[in-house]
This record gives C-alpha cells, sequence and structure tokens, in this order.
C-alpha cells in the first residue's frame, strides 16, 4: 500500500519551471533518496508535498488523503514532516524546548510533550546538550536538533532536506545513525534529498534522479549509479560518451 | 459642486507637499529598510527653522527653504552617526522602539524650547493673497507657492537620483547592499547619504508647510502616520510612488468637503450629523490598514 | 488541573531568583503597613497597574515577537465599558470588568484577523492605525463623553464599596490591584509553559519552521493577541474605578501604548519578570523626576526627554532588556 503517492506534480514559478510532470510513490517503511544536480527543483518538491508551494497542477495522496490543496501546518499534522535546508539558529529556546514544540503537536500537556522529548534525545544520544540553546552548539548538533524536532510530531513520514550539508565525516557517520534509528526502530517513512553520495547510496532502498525539474530516473542505488542519464547529468554528455563502456 | 471642486483642488495642494514630506521617508526605506517613527518629528523641526528663521531674520519665509533644507540634512546625518548605525544591528523591536525613542525625545526636546502654543507665520509676500482659479476655488498664495515649490523639489531629487552617480549609487544600494559593496559603494556612506536627504527634504516641506499651518511640539504624530500612509499606498522605496499616493492622501484629508458636497446632493439628515471634520485624519490612518492588509506592495513598491 | 500545577509551578527558576521574588512578593504584601506618603502609595499602584499591562503586552510582543504599540486601545475598551456600565446602570465593577473583557476579546480577533498578515514594522505601524483610530472615534462618540470623557462621581456611593470598588483609601486599590498582579504572574507563568507559549516562542524564532511543526501560525497569534488584550482591558476597568476621570486622550493615547511596550521592553521582553523589573524602573523613574523637577518640568517634558533618552539608549546598547543581560551573563558563568 502506497504511503504517498505523487501524480504529475508540476510546479511553475512564473515563466520558471521548477517542477515538470512528476509521479513517483513510495511504500510505508521505505527509505528514498532524492538526488540531482543544483537546481534541479528537489527543494521544490520537498516544499510542493510538503504544502509550502501550491501546486500548478497535479495531485499528491498522503497516507490515503488528497493533500494536494493543503497548508504546511495541515499536512504536518496528517503525519508528513519534513526539515529545511538552511536554518538560522536564532532566539533562546534550548534543546529540549525546540523538540518539545514538535511533541506539542500531538499532546496539549506540557509534562507529556516533555517526556516524549526526552525519550527522543535519549534515542538520539543528545540528552548532555539538553539546555544549551541553539545558537551555542555546532552545526551538525543543530541539525540532530531540527531532526528531532520534526520526529517529535510522531509523523509517519519525513523529508529531509540536505542534512549532511557541510558535516564532517564523523559527523555524517552520527547522522546516518540517526536517520538509521528513524527508519528502523521508529519505523518512520524517510525520503532525502542528499549530495553526499557516500551517504545516499549506502542508506536508500531506492533513489529517484531529478534533472531540470524532471525525473529521470527511478531505482535502487546500484543501478542508478550506472544510469547513463544520471552520470549525464552530473558529468555531462561527454564523459558519458567516454565511458559509454562501463555503463550500461 | 463648487465644494467638490475647491476641495479636491485643496486636496491636490496640500497633497503634493505631504508627497515632498513622505519622500524622505520613503528614500531612507528605501536603502535601509528601517522605518523612522520620528519622521515627523524631523518634519516639525523643520517648520520651527523655516518659521524662526523668517522671524529672526525678517526673511521672505519662502526663501528660508535652503537653510531648513541644510539644517535637515545635517539633523538626518546627525541622527544616523550618534544613533542609528546602533539601532540596525539589533533586532526589529530595537529599531521600532529606538527611533519611538528618538521620536520622544525630540517632541520633548522642541517643547522644552519652544513652548507648547502655536506658532505660525505671519509675514512674507504671499500672505493673505489668493488666487481666484474659476469654478469657484481660491487658492491661498502661500499653498499654492507650497505646492509648486514642493513639484520642484520633487523633481530635483528625482534627478539627483536618477541622473547623478551619487543617486544611482543609492539606488544601488537600496536594491542590494552586498552587490553594491562590491561595487565600491561603501554602505555605511550610502545609509548616512539616504538619512541626509530624507532630514533634508522633510524640512524643506516643513519650511513649506509652516506658511499656512501652524506648528507646535505635538503635530509630529498625525505627520508621521500620514507620512506612513503615502508610502505605504505609493510603495515603500519608490519616489514616483510617493508623489502619487502624496496626492491621493491630501485628498482623503479634505474628505470633510467631499463629504459636505455628497451631503447636499443626497440630502440625508443624518449625513450632516457626522462629525467629518474631526475624523478627517482618521480616514489616513484606515486607508493605512486597508492598503497593507489588501495591496502590501502599494502602486508602485518593489518591497513589501 | 495540570494547568494549575504549571502556573504554580516555578521550580525552572534558579533558586537564587525565587528567593528574591518572594521577598519582593512580600515586601509588596506588608507595603502598606509601612510609613509611606501618599505619592508612594499612588507610585506603587501605578507600578502594579503598569507591570501587569506589561505581563499582557509581554505575550504576544516578548515570547511572540510580534512589537504591538496599540495596546492603549483596550485600556480604553475596559475602562469605557467599566464607567459607561457603572454611570449609565449602576453595574459593579466585577460585572463590568469581564464584560469589557469580552469587548476588548471581540475587537482583537475583528482586527488581529488582517492585523496578523502583517510582519515586523508594517505590523507595528498598523497597530499604531488601529488604536489611533479606536481613539478618534471615542473623541467623537457622545456615548462615551466624547473629548470630555467620563466621571465616575463617588459622591454616589459609599465607599468602601468593594462591589463597584469605589473607596476613599487608597490602600484597598493597593490590594485590588496586589491581588490582580499575583494572578497575572500565575497566569504568565503558565502560559509560558502551556502549549500555546512553546508555539508563541518557536513563531518568533522561525515561523517557517514552526508551520512544518503543525503550528497554525496565524491562529496562534491571534489567540495570544486576544490574551494580551484581556490583561490591558482588566487592568482599564481597575483604571477607570481608581481615577475615576477617564478621557480618550488619558487612556488612550500612543504615549500609553509606548508606555506599555516600553516596560517589557526595557526589563525583558520574552520572559517572566522582565515586564515587572522594567516597570519597577520606569514607574517610580518617571513620578520621582516629576516631582524633583517639579510639576512645571512636567510641563516641559523634562521626564519624557529622559525617557525618550533611556528609550534610544536600551534598543542601541541591548534590545534584549535587563534581564537580558542577565541570562547572558548566566549562560556564559555555566559555559
Amino acid at each position: 500500500m502506497a504511503l504517498l503517492e505523487v501524480h504529475n506534480l508540476t510546479k511553475y514559478f512564473g515563466g520558471l519551471k521548477a517542477n515538470e510532470d512528476i509521479s513517483f510513490s513510495m511504500k510505508e517503511e521505505e527509505l528514498v533518496g532524492l538526488i540531482g544536480p543544483n537546481g534541479a527543483g528537489k527543494t521544490t518538491l520537498f516544499n510542493c508535498i510538503a504544502g509550502l508551494h501550491p501546486l500548478t497542477s497535479g495531485k499528491i495522496i498522503f497516507n490515503r488523503h488528497d493533500i494536494t490543496e493543503l497548508k504546511d501546518y495541515e499536512v504536518a499534522r496528517l503525519g508528513l514532516a519534513r526539515t529545511f535546508q538552511i536554518y538560522i539558529a536564532s532566539g533562546d529556546m534550548t534543546v529540549v524546548e525546540n523538540i518539545m514544540v514538535g511533541c506539542f503537536m500531538r499532546t496539549r500537556s506540557r509534562s507529556q510533550a516533555k517526556a516524549r522529548a526526552e525519550q527522543i534525545m535519549k534515542d538520539f544520544k543528545m540528552h548532555d546538550l539538553s539546555d544549551y540553546i541553539l545558537s551555542e552548539l555546532p552545526v551538525a548538533s543543530q541539525k540532530q536538533v531540527t531532526i528531532a524536532a520534526a520526529v517529535g510530531t510522531d509523523p509517519k513520514m519525513l523529508l529531509l532536506d540536505e542534512v549532511a550539508a557541510g558535516l564532517n565525516p564523523s559527523e555524517i557517520e552520527e547522522i546516518m545513525a540517526t536517520i538509521r534509528h528513524i527508519h528502523h526502530k521508529m519505523e518512520i517513512t524517510v525520503m532525502l534529498i542528499e549530495h553526499v553520495m557516500e551517504l545516499v547510496m549506502n542508506i536508500s532502498d531506492r533513489v529517484i534522479v531529478l534533472d531540470s525539474g524532471q525525473k529521470i530516473a527511478d531505482g535502487n542505488p546500484e543501478t542508478i549509479a550506472k544510469d547513463p542519464n544520471v552520470v549525464k547529468a552530473y558529468l555531462g554528455e561527454r564523459y558519458v560518451q567516454e565511458h559509454a563502456a562501463e555503463l550500461t | 459642486m463648487d465644494i467638490l471642486v475647491s476641495s479636491l483642488f485643496a486636496g491636490l495642494l496640500i497633497g503634493m507637499v505631504l508627497a515632498m514630506m513622505a519622500l524622505g521617508l520613503t528614500i531612507i526605506f528605501g536603502v535601509m529598510d528601517i522605518v523612522n517613527f520620528a519622521h515627523g518629528e524631523f518634519l516639525m523641526v523643520g517648520m520651527y527653522t523655516g518659521l524662526l528663521t523668517a522671524q529672526a531674520t525678517g526673511m521672505e519665509p519662502l526663501l528660508t527653504l535652503p537653510i531648513a533644507a541644510v539644517a535637515g540634512f545635517l539633523l538626518g546625518i546627525i541622527c544616523y552617526f550618534g544613533f542609528i548605525k546602533f539601532v540596525i544591528r539589533g533586532p526589529m523591536v530595537a529599531q521600532l522602539l529606538g527611533t519611538f525613542g528618538l521620536m520622544i525625545f525630540l517632541r520633548n526636546l522642541a517643547l522644552l524650547f519652544f513652548g507648547a502654543e502655536d506658532r505660525a507665520i505671519h509675514h512674507g509676500i504671499l500672505v493673505g493673497k489668493s488666487f481666484e482659479l474659476g469654478m469657484g476655488v481660491i487658492a491661498p498664495a502661500t499653498k499654492l507657492a507650497a505646492a509648486a515649490l514642493s513639484v520642484i523639489a520633487f523633481w530635483v531629487v528625482w534627478m539627483v537620483i536618477n541622473r547623478t552617480k551619487i543617486g544611482k549609487a543609492l539606488t544601488a544600494t537600496s536594491l542590494n547592499a552586498q552587490g553594491a559593496r562590491y561595487m565600491g559603494i561603501s554602505t555605511e556612506r550610502m545609509n548616512a547619504l539616504a538619512w541626509g536627504i530624507g532630514g533634508g527634504t522633510v524640512t524643506i516641506a516643513g519650511a513649506l508647510l509652516v506658511n499656512f499651518w501652524s506648528v507646535n511640539p505635538f503635530m509630529g504624530l498625525l505627520f508621521t502616520m500620514i507620512a506612513f500612509a503615502i508610502v505605504a499606498l505609493g510603495g515603500f522605496g519608490s519616489v514616483p510612488g510617493a508623489f502619487f499616493a502624496g496626492l491621493v492622501v491630501g485628498i482623503i484629508t479634505e474628505i470633510p468637503g467631499i463629504w459636505d458636497f455628497f451631503t447636499f446632493l443626497f440630502n440625508f439628515d443624518w449625513m450632516a450629523d457626522v462629525p467629518m471634520t474631526s475624523l478627517k485624519y482618521m480616514w489616513v490612518y484606515l486607508a493605512y490598514f486597508v492598503i497593507m492588509v489588501v495591496r502590501p506592495r502599494g502602486l508602485f513598491g518593489w518591497k513589501r | 488541573m495540570e494547568a494549575l500545577k504549571n502556573a504554580l509551578d516555578f521550580s525552572d527558576f534558579p533558586r537564587l531568583d525565587m528567593i528574591i521574588a518572594g521577598a519582593i512578593g512580600g515586601l509588596l504584601v506588608i507595603f502598606p503597613a509601612t510609613p509611606h506618603s501618599a505619592f508612594a502609595m499612588v507610585t506603587m499602584i501605578q507600578f502594579l497597574m503598569f507591570s501587569l499591562y506589561g505581563m499582557g503586552w509581554n505575550t504576544i510582543g516578548g515570547y511572540g515577537g510580534q512589537v504591538d504599540l496599540g495596546k492603549a486601545q483596550y485600556v480604553g475598551i475596559g475602562a469605557f465599558t467599566t464607567a459607561v456600565l457603572m454611570i449609565r446602570w449602576d453595574i459593579p465593577f466585577w460585572v463590568s470588568m469581564p464584560i469589557g473583557v469580552c469587548f476588548a476579546v471581540v475587537w482583537s480577533f475583528i482586527i488581529g484577523y488582517p492585523l496578523f498578515r502583517l510582519k515586523g514594522h508594517y505590523f507595528a505601524i498598523a497597530t499604531i492605525a488601529t488604536s489611533l483610530v479606536l481613539k478618534d472615534i471615542f473623541e467623537v462618540w457622545d456615548f462615551v463623553g466624547a473629548a470630555r470623557g467620563l466621571e465616575i462621581s463617588p459622591i454616589k456611593y459609599i465607599p468602601p464599596d468593594f462591589l463597584r470598588l469605589i473607596f476613599r483609601e487608597d490602600i484597598y486599590y493597593y490590594y485590588v490591584i496586589l491581588g490582580f498582579f499575583f494572578l497575572g504572574i500565575l497566569y504568565v507563568n503558565w502560559f509560558r509553559k502551556s502549549r500555546l507559549g512553546f508555539q508563541l516562542r518557536s513563531i518568533r524564532d522561525n515561523e517557517e519552521v514552526s508551520k512544518s511543526l503543525g503550528i497554525n501560525v496565524h491562529w496562534a497569534k491571534i489567540k495570544t493577541y486576544a490574551i494580551a488584550t484581556s490583561f490591558v482591558s482588566v487592568v482599564g476597568s481597575f483604571h477607570a474605578c481608581y481615577i475615576k476621570n477617564i478621557e480618550p486622550e488619558d487612556t488612550m493615547s500612543l504615549e500609553i501604548s509606548i508606555l506599555i511596550a516600553l516596560m517589557a521592553m526595557l526589563g525583558g521582553a520574552g520572559s517572566l519578570w522582565g515586564p515587572i523589573i522594567g516597570a519597577g524602573i520606569l514607574i517610580p523613574l518617571k513620578s520621582y523626576l516629576k516631582e524633583w523637577l517639579g510639576a512645571r518640568a512636567g510641563l516641559i517634558g523634562i521626564d519624557l526627554i529622559i525617557y525618550g533618552a533611556i528609550i534610544m539608549l536600551v534598543s542601541a546598547v541591548e534590545p534584549r532588556g535587563i534581564w537580558g543581560i542577565v541570562e547572558k551573563v548566566r549562560r556564559r558563568k555555566r559555559n
């Protein structure tokens, strides 16, 4: 049973075509990577699914609800959470308070929200950071917090937008562990946008590739890596021709 | 019918002066994205400057414009380097309350120096004279002159901004400060310049206004709100917008006259009871609110 | 029930804070028994009133980060509702005050819905605009006394009248407003721990992220705005019974709006103690400046010149207010 179905999603910004006729579906507990060169329309796709942008045309069905017309907070309330690529840490809320904001989506009670937040911090191994405010933390930890807050909303599905950007290898390892925990232990379906190939290829059940607003490939990581269209999108036509023998 | 035409005409005349007043606000906003709550106080300073210079020297009031302009320019620059510069580094709360503090400060400083009574200009070659323009429109010479000078000053500022190098630098900074810096345009200098020009234009408007509007230390707020309404309607940051919006708002302030016309036309008793004159500025505030909710970009603005 | 527990639970504050707060609270309770001048009493009542105004403002302006410079209109709604109901139909304070709150809340929803589509300085200017509109309307509306205002003449009643809040001695007024003051603190303590309080703070930090966490930002702001207006309206009603002589120019002017915002800003917007600290500094300052410099100084506005200078100084140097400085120092020590 498909958890998420995207049908012919098209998004124009004025005359600029950001997403064109994209269709795919995701089953429960899949982990799907979304890759593509810069400007391919990946974040826009996320934004459209999450309800931030209205679609130019197309349909989105999540957990059997038609969410095409819904606003971002309504989509979140149905169980589809997301993180943001660029997040400027500001304000004076502590780590635990940030996560509690997410938890408050499911409860009115502060004690319940706090309990859930503390459980999440334990699972993510962030308990010692509980009382720091975000701007005091390194970028990697900030990202963990935003993921934790999104998880606090008890989602069925989580969209992660470039969580590994700007992290060093050991931090990437930690984030991968977190994502695995979310995916396996918490049984949350995940879709992630990534440029860090070792993360995506290692962790994904399936990979979808966008280029210039269109979907150009959809399959398991090994197949994708050899797909000439994908290689062309990243490395250009010439490379494909020169290495035609290695590619299927 | 006469009432309608003369109200509209009076509205246009005052509108031109109001547009001049709002020009400074829109320039400062365009370059720096900060809203100056003390704007009306700058106007008041301009009015006092014009008034006192004319009274002290016996000069023809309309000739005090350059002095007022210089005073305003200096005031703007001093405010920038002495205060605004620090406030923009902080969060918006700080900026809002900061220029508010400036407003209270200037207003009460004026109260201290000038006392609370109304003052007005009573001499000058144009006082007391008026022109009859047909259709029952009688225009006081002072208002006509003020409007005309406003238009000229507007045109000058427009030329400076569009044709001179420094004007273009100002525009560059307001569009993209970072990019302008890469071209060697110092944002700091442009900010100060914006405040200088902003201050200078509004004091000119003040010196014009004081010829037919008496000044007291408390009038700043009303004009600040009028300026906001004009800038909102014309579009924050747009010079031509300020001009046309100024005319519209000028006409709004003449609503009592227009209301009288319609009262006469429709002859409903209740219409005569509405105290339109006391409420005439309320329409300006309402206009601001409605514009911001319905069309925040205003007529010509690019910033929201 | 958990709400009540939350309101009474101050345990997340450092012990030192609670000791100081307790001491000050105790002092406030016994103040009338200590030797004091009538002038000091008036100042204290004003302090308590403005603390409450500031606390109300703080919910939407501090925790929520939406700088509202039009609170005075709600002072007017509260004050004039109580005054009109008392003068015309002899309705006691404890009935007219909630009615005033209802009017205030209704009005806040009416203008809140379009108002909160705006942000930042556009929002602030719009709040000023609405406040001035209401003030202008009140100034020409005969039902509320137009520009002359209304006067509750105490001769008609026999003090002490607890129902109508008519007393001869200030001490009664003091304890009434002190009661509201403590209730207000409990309420804000509940608020900052409540779901709405968390939502607001999240909104202040980042609206998009808040929406992605399921928060209906527009609605949360409107709800909080209604809370803030309720606070202000309650104190406005009290004001009518205390001062007994109200007119739009005094109660609904922009100065009042700025003062209210300033309490919280100076003391520390977004913190529980901030508005109280702010009021504790500004109200005595204002009163004693007037006293020392003489009434004449009040006429020529020296106190306001200093006020203006203080506002400018605070906004340029430490926009987070005094409590912000305290927290910064504490954080640095902890790290």
